[in-house]
């Protein structure tokens, strides 16, 4: 395997912790009113669908492991989600895989709220109380949103550099 | 736009590490997080200590650009602000003098009081570089950690207020939970009339309070400062105002936690609570282990307890007590150094009650 391979081989799992990282930045548009959108699993989301080769489940984990820690949640909350909408994801990939257009934000949009669901199921036997969902909503929608502009970016990346630089694919 | 070019790698998906693995290994975690198994919070802090960097540069230039940006909105108002700035300082001369008259005669009447002066503190300012607003969580990470001196469960405050506290530091960071977080709890109270309660965090920008007493009287925009029950506050920061909403007493932060970029950290240590130290006669017979004193004066027939009276009774048979007292000597002996200085009411004018305000104001305020 050459070196610019290998450079391609770990784009993927690299966006997903620049996304951890990212998301972690002070900054806030909306005055802390908005969670930040969840872009490392944007990065997840894509690449299992698009390169699953690349995106397997050891890097959903590391990459849910970091977005735990980096975010001060408790460490395997956001991972195990992770894997999880990973294993849903591999199971239906053709389905999500093949859309399209607004399809594929839709079909983003059904992964974020499997995820949060998820998250939310998780966090409430975690802590043992009932939380407030509306945090959880306005993630879905800026994390969709976010999509809507990232998603040719990532397809840019899988074109441009990740497919070339693995050519034997 | 469609999601790509899938197709090309379906038929290695999978990778070398199973799916249900990779679940058992993430719920594992989960589980040793919760019971506290793995030093999670080491790691946690060691990998932000490592990203530290990274926040800090990614941080400057938008630090830069924002602080360009205001201050480019306030060139426009430089003049008026300046009328406003002189009105205010003029203001705040009369009342600098106000207040140093009165610190001053607060400061007498505690020395006739012989009042324990109040506990003071040092503080260390750190920058916000990162910051994690989850749908289940509130925190803040700061550029300063052991090495600055910074250790868990001290108060963070910014301009206008209590932000949260320190729960986990490493070398060079620290992670601060806020009080809008869902596991804050902090003891405060309702002024005016110290009302005690728990200010409890919900996730949203208004805390709630819990653990009031049933009958309280409380009014809308009630001032809420920490109570410093428990020792790890400072009683006294302010917290904010009593909103009601409903029927639950919330509380609108006068912090901004999304806004704050500067944040103080106290260093505050709950004073060691000491006995008082007694008079030479007080003081029990000398035990066997204790070097042998003079002989105490003869008390009079009034003073001299009768062998009936448990407490005296117990009070001069206790051998703890006489090793008490035997440990005092060579503490009161070094009463010139200033960290084993026993603490004697009239002696103990604290390192932060500095006489430099005294100092400044004419003689005759004295007699106010």
């Amino acid at each position: 395997m050459s070196v610019s391979s290998l450079f391609a081989a770990t784009i993927p799992v690299l966006s997903g912790i620049l996304g951890a990282l990212v998301s972690s930045l002070p900054i806030s548009l909306t005055g802390g009113t908005i969670p930040p959108p969840l872009l490392s699993f944007m990065a997840v989301y894509f690449w299992s669908l698009v390169r699953p080769d690349l995106m397997p489940p050891a890097a959903a984990l590391l990459i849910g492991i970091v977005q735990d820690f980096v975010s001060g949640s408790p460490v395997g909350l956001w991972a195990t989600a992770y894997v999880a909408i990973y294993a849903v994801l591999g199971g239906q990939r053709d389905s999500f895989a093949g859309l399209a257009g607004i399809g594929a934000i839709l079909g983003f949009a059904l992964a974020m709220l499997l995820v949060s669901a998820a998250t939310y199921g998780i966090a409430v036997v975690y802590f043992w109380r009932v939380l407030p969902l509306m945090p959880h909503v306005l993630q879905i929608a800026v994390s969709v949103l976010c999509y809507v502009p990232l998603l040719p970016m990532l397809n840019g990346l899988q074109h441009k550099v990740v497919g070339p630089l693995r050519s034997e694919f | 736009m469609t999601n790509g070019t899938w197709r090309t790698g379906r038929a290695r998906s999978g990778g070398r590490v199973p799916l249900l693995l990779a679940g058992i290994i993430s719920v594992l975690l989960l589980i040793a997080g919760k019971v506290h198994f793995l030093p999670v919070d080491r790691a946690r802090t060691a990998l932000t200590d490592r990203a530290g960097t990274f926040f800090q540069a990614a941080n400057a230039p938008i630090l830069a650009a924002t602080r360009w940006l205001t201050g480019i909105g306030h060139i426009f108002s430089v003049y008026s602000e300046n009328q406003r700035l002189r009105e205010e300082n003029t203001r705040l001369a009369q009342w600098r003098g106000a207040a140093l008259a009165l610190q001053n005669r607060v400061d007498h009447y505690r020395l006739l009081l012989k009042a324990v002066p109040d506990v003071r503190y040092s503080a260390v300012t750190a920058q916000v570089i990162a910051r994690s607003s989850q749908p289940f969580l509130e925190t803040i990470v700061l550029n300063a950690g052991k090495a600055s001196g910074i250790n868990p469960g001290e108060a963070v405050i910014d301009a206008r207020g209590m932000l949260g506290r320190i729960y986990v530091s490493g070398e060079h960071t620290a992670w601060v939970i806020l009080l809008t977080d869902l596991n804050s709890r902090i003891p405060v109270e309702i002024r005016p009339g110290n009302i005690p309660a728990i200010l409890t965090g919900n996730n949203t920008d208004q805390p709630v309070l819990d653990a009031m007493p049933q009958n309280a009287k409380l009014r809308d925009g009630a001032d809420i400062v920490t109570s410093g029950d428990g020792g790890l506050l400072p009683a006294g920061l302010p917290v904010g105002m009593l909103r009601f909403d409903g029927k639950q007493t919330k509380v609108a932060l006068y912090s901004d936690p999304m806004a704050a970029v500067d944040v103080r950290i106290l260093d505050y240590r709950a004073p060691i609570e000491q006995m008082p130290k007694p008079a030479d006669a007080d003081l029990p017979a000398p035990a066997s282990l204790s070097p042998p004193l003079p002989p105490p004066p003869q008390p009079s027939e009034a003073t001299v307890a009768q062998p009936s009276d448990p407490a005296t009774l117990s009070l001069t048979t206790n051998p703890a007590t006489a090793l008490v007292r035997k440990s005092r000597t060579p503490t009161r002996q070094r009463s010139a150094d200033p960290d084993t200085r026993p603490r004697v009411p009239i002696a103990t004018h604290g390192p932060g009650q500095d006489s430099a305000p005294a100092a400044e104001l004419p003689d005759d305020q004295d007699n106010q």
